[in-house]
């Protein structure tokens, strides 16, 4: 009996062994990306990293894209990185189009992390939350900021995804299974 | 005699502790009312007598004098008097007020210290103190009470005298400083590189060809192993500092910016000759390496403050040449005025910028510094007559201009695996982060030394770094830190090159510190293939995989003529494993970056061919458990002794076993004194 319930844990908790020591874990499936997505509800555009800002960039900052602009404000919905941070802050991620580690060890602002990078705030109770690294490929859906701010981690961040009470209580690790007795 | 007040706090544990000390040490003291001397800089070491002594300058070089002094319960400080050999040097009289008194080169700053001192704390300093005469020197401070009682703290320090007439002077200095890179990464990249038969490297890596090398000690003020920033900061201003620390010793005020100074070598060389300096490194500019070569500062994350230095104090360093990446600390952060600049990817804050209180400004000409998140920094820089390149193309066209700034990535740049993939059209990663066209280290160093040598009566110095050496083995990225150390040799050849046109010059490879542990521990006893198929077990990966012993061979490479291997993924590969490790999972392979996988039958598809795709992830390339032996996600320094490889004027002084500090003393007295 124990061994069908530890494979059925398994099952609905996948743990992907993944470089790094933290353990990282599977993103929830309700966001996980695996294939071709279908497109996304009325009224929430799809933004991709490549149509945020001018490719490549040029001689000085970042230049936001028209469509960057214009989706402020607005519902979007993204699919990028976790960016697997040592030390995350509570009630937020970073979205990274190219899987990243950030590290407290030597210097934590020379980092890896594409400009284009975008810091993900949850809301409600979620946000008092430190979320575990998910690994692979996960969509979110919010409300788009546009413009210059300060992060609790010492980053400024260009760019952020503003997410509802309901899209930040997904992004909490599901409960682990009952055990039997 | 050790100070007594070594051995007391402040506060309510000063009465018993005197009491005791009293008992202990037969040492006469005025009852419990003396003032206590927490801190006193250049910090000694505290069996004076028979010890090592510490903090050594050569002759004239500038470092500032500073004592922390906490008065005793009911009492206030009236006076802190400082003397080298029983001369006093300043005499500061406190005016009673809650206000910091500042008199040309000194002060008196009680406000915007650290917690748990004494009510009333005061921290005296003199600033760009300096001392020509060769041999140890006495240093006390002396304070007083209201009470009219006295305390006195001793210290010493050593001026190193140059032995003159010893033979020509070299007039330009070359310091390569491989970050992390241990003996076991330079045994490692010559293996791949050069390729071992019959137990015979069949070539040496330009590094190995040097005809000096020696084993230098790198541990930091606070600690056996140290960090990049005192890494740097002891070979060149001869001191230990604490970890994170660049340039300054530790003090007891909040700010980073204010700690007691060591003048650098560059701004030693340049005060006394006008010898101008270049730093060229792969990393984000700020970051401690180059940092710590011309920016005293006690906290090596203050960005914005890092690299407005650079520029406000070219006068002091003779700044002329800074290349690598970092480019969000140079963009202006206008806060909240205009939505469509506010998106450019600063990262320049208040919270990490500078100003200095007006004794630093007098005593060393230091630029008083301004909060402005603001400030177009490469426009700053080009109108001080800088050339900027974004990137290679740029580079190539701007030639040999006077002076030269290269911004080539966000933060770090791009490292050499990627790069050089990304030129031989196999991988998109480095046009994904949008800065496609980044320079390999050799042709910024290339670019740095026509610079440097255009019009160069006075000599220069300069750094080049081989920064993700050491990033890429904290991530125990066995391939990717590797190729760092190719394209680290590749820049060593060069500097070689020069030095042997320049004869006046001497060039030095090093490191800060070893990271990760790394270890050969032998080959691959299968192919890649057999490799990849392997489950991740154990079992599997590591019994049926690993040869150790007779069984590692030798692992051939195949080099192209960029001079990097075709693959590290070749059969009967060699092996690396961390002794410094985190946990981590060992597949053996090369890590992929994403790359628009052909296989996958949507990736040409909406939205899929915009996305990053999935990396190329099968159950058995993620490797079996190797635990780690420190905790946290990356692997750590270590406090191992690193290789130190010399070539030119003055090389024979780099021969046997020495720290850190005592480069700083031999490129003195290569420069000043000559070698015979």
């Amino acid at each position: 009996m124990p061994a069908v319930v530890a494979i059925a844990a398994l099952l609905v908790c996948p743990l992907v062994l993944a470089h790094g020591g933290q353990a990282t874990l599977g993103a929830p499936t309700v966001l996980a990306v695996s294939g071709v997505l279908p497109a996304p509800p009325a009224g929430v555009a799809e933004l991709r990293f490549n149509e945020m800002f001018q490719r490549p960039v040029g001689p000085k900052g970042l230049e936001p894209s028209a469509r960057l602009l214009a989706l402020d404000g607005l519902l979007v919905r993204l699919v990028g990185y976790m960016a697997s941070a040592e030390s995350p802050t509570p009630g937020r991620l970073i979205l990274s189009p190219l899987p990243i580690a950030l590290s407290d060890e030597d210097e934590p602002l020379a980092d890896d992390l594409p400009a284009q990078a975008i810091f993900v705030h949850l809301s409600g109770p979620a946000a008092a939350h430190t979320l575990p690294n998910y690994s692979g490929l996960i969509q979110l859906q919010g409300r788009l900021s546009v413009g210059a701010s300060e992060e609790p981690d010492g980053h400024l961040s260009s760019v952020r995804l503003m997410l509802d009470e309901q899209a930040s209580q997904q992004l909490l690790p599901p409960a682990s299974p009952r055990r039997l007795r | 005699m050790p100070s007594l007040s070594e051995y007391l706090h402040h506060g309510s544990a000063l009465a018993a502790k005197s009491l005791l000390l009293a008992l202990t040490l037969g040492a006469t003291l005025a009852a419990q009312a003396a003032p206590t001397i927490s801190r006193l800089t250049p910090p000694s070491n505290p069996r004076l007598a028979t010890a090592t002594t510490l903090a050594r300058f050569l002759p004239g070089q500038k470092f500032d004098l500073q004592a922390t002094v906490q008065p005793s319960a009911g009492t206030r400080i009236t006076r802190v008097r400082f003397a080298v050999d029983d001369q006093p040097v300043a005499d500061l009289q406190h005016d009673g007020s809650a206000t910091d008194q500042f008199g040309g080169e000194t002060s008196l700053v009680k406000n915007g210290l650290v917690k748990d001192l004494a009510g009333g704390t005061v921290v005296a300093s003199l600033r760009a103190y300096a001392n020509s005469q060769p041999g140890l020197h006495w240093l006390s401070v002396t304070a007083t009470d209201s009470r009219g009682d006295t305390s006195t703290r001793q210290g010493s320090f050593e001026v190193v005298p140059i032995q003159t007439g010893q033979g020509q002077v070299a007039k330009n200095i070359i310091i390569l400083l491989g970050d992390g890179m241990g003996a076991s990464h330079r045994t490692a990249a010559r293996i791949m590189a050069k390729g071992y038969l019959q137990g015979m490297t069949q070539d040496r890596l330009a590094m190995d060809k040097f005809p000096v090398t020696g084993m230098v000690m790198t541990s930091s003020l606070n600690s056996i192993v140290t960090d990049s920033a005192p890494g740097m900061a002891s070979y060149v201003n001869g001191n230990k500092a604490a970890n994170n620390q660049e340039g300054v010793f530790p003090d007891d005020t909040v700010s980073a910016f204010d700690n007691p100074r060591i003048e650098y070598l560059s701004e030693y060389l340049h005060r006394l000759r006008g010898s101008a300096l270049g730093l060229v490194t792969t990393s984000d500019v700020f970051d401690a390496t180059p940092a710590a070569n011309a920016v005293h500062t006690a906290s090596r994350g203050m960005g914005t403050g890092i690299v407005d230095q650079y520029l406000d104090d070219r006068h002091l360093t003779g700044l002329k040449v800074l290349m690598g990446g970092g480019r969000k600390w140079f963009l202006p952060n206008p806060g909240s005025a205009d939505k469509r600049q506010a998106v450019n990817g600063s990262q320049r804050r208040d919270a990490s910028d500078y100003t200095l209180p007006p004794d630093l400004v007098a005593g060393w000409k230091a630029s008083p510094g301004k909060l402005d998140s603001g400030r177009d920094l490469i426009a700053d820089f080009q109108a001080a007559g800088f050339a900027y390149a974004s990137d290679r193309a740029v580079l190539d066209r701007l030639g040999t201009p006077d002076k030269l700034l290269g911004l080539f990535a966000y933060s770090n740049m791009n490292v050499a695996f990627d790069k050089i993939n990304g030129r031989r059209g196999k991988s998109s990663v480095v046009a994904d982060y949008g800065f496609p066209d980044q320079p390999m280290l050799d042709e910024m160093t290339a670019s740095a030394l026509k610079v440097l040598a255009k019009d160069n009566a006075k000599g220069f110095v300069l750094m080049v770094e081989g920064a993700s050496i050491d990033k890429q083995s904290h991530l125990m990225d066995t391939d990717r830190w590797l190729l760092e150390t190719l394209e680290f040799d590749r820049a060593v050849e060069l500097a070689r090159d020069f030095a042997t046109t320049h004869p006046d010059t001497l060039v030095i490879v090093t490191a800060d510190h070893e990271c990760a542990g790394a270890a050969i521990i032998g080959s691959a006893t299968v192919s890649e293939a057999v490799l990849r198929s392997r489950a991740a077990t154990t079992a599997e990966m590591r019994d049926k995989v690993v040869g150790v012993y007779e069984a590692a061979r030798f692992p051939e490479y195949t080099m192209l003529a960029d001079g990097y291997p075709a693959s590290t993924d070749i059969d009967r590969k060699m092996l690396i494993g961390y002794g410094a490790n985190a946990d981590r999972y060992e597949a053996w392979v090369s890590n992929p970056q994403p790359t628009r996988d052909e296989q996958q039958p949507f990736a040409d598809q909406a939205p899929l061919n915009s996305y990053p795709a999935s990396p190329a992830q099968r159950n058995n390339t993620t490797g079996y458990l190797v635990t780690g032996q420190v905790p946290g996600s990356q692997a750590a320094h270590t406090a191992t002794d690193v290789p130190l490889s010399a070539f030119g004027r003055g090389a024979m002084l780099f021969t046997g076993l020495y720290d850190n500090t005592d480069v700083f003393f031999k490129l003195g007295q290569v420069l000043l004194g000559g070698v015979k």
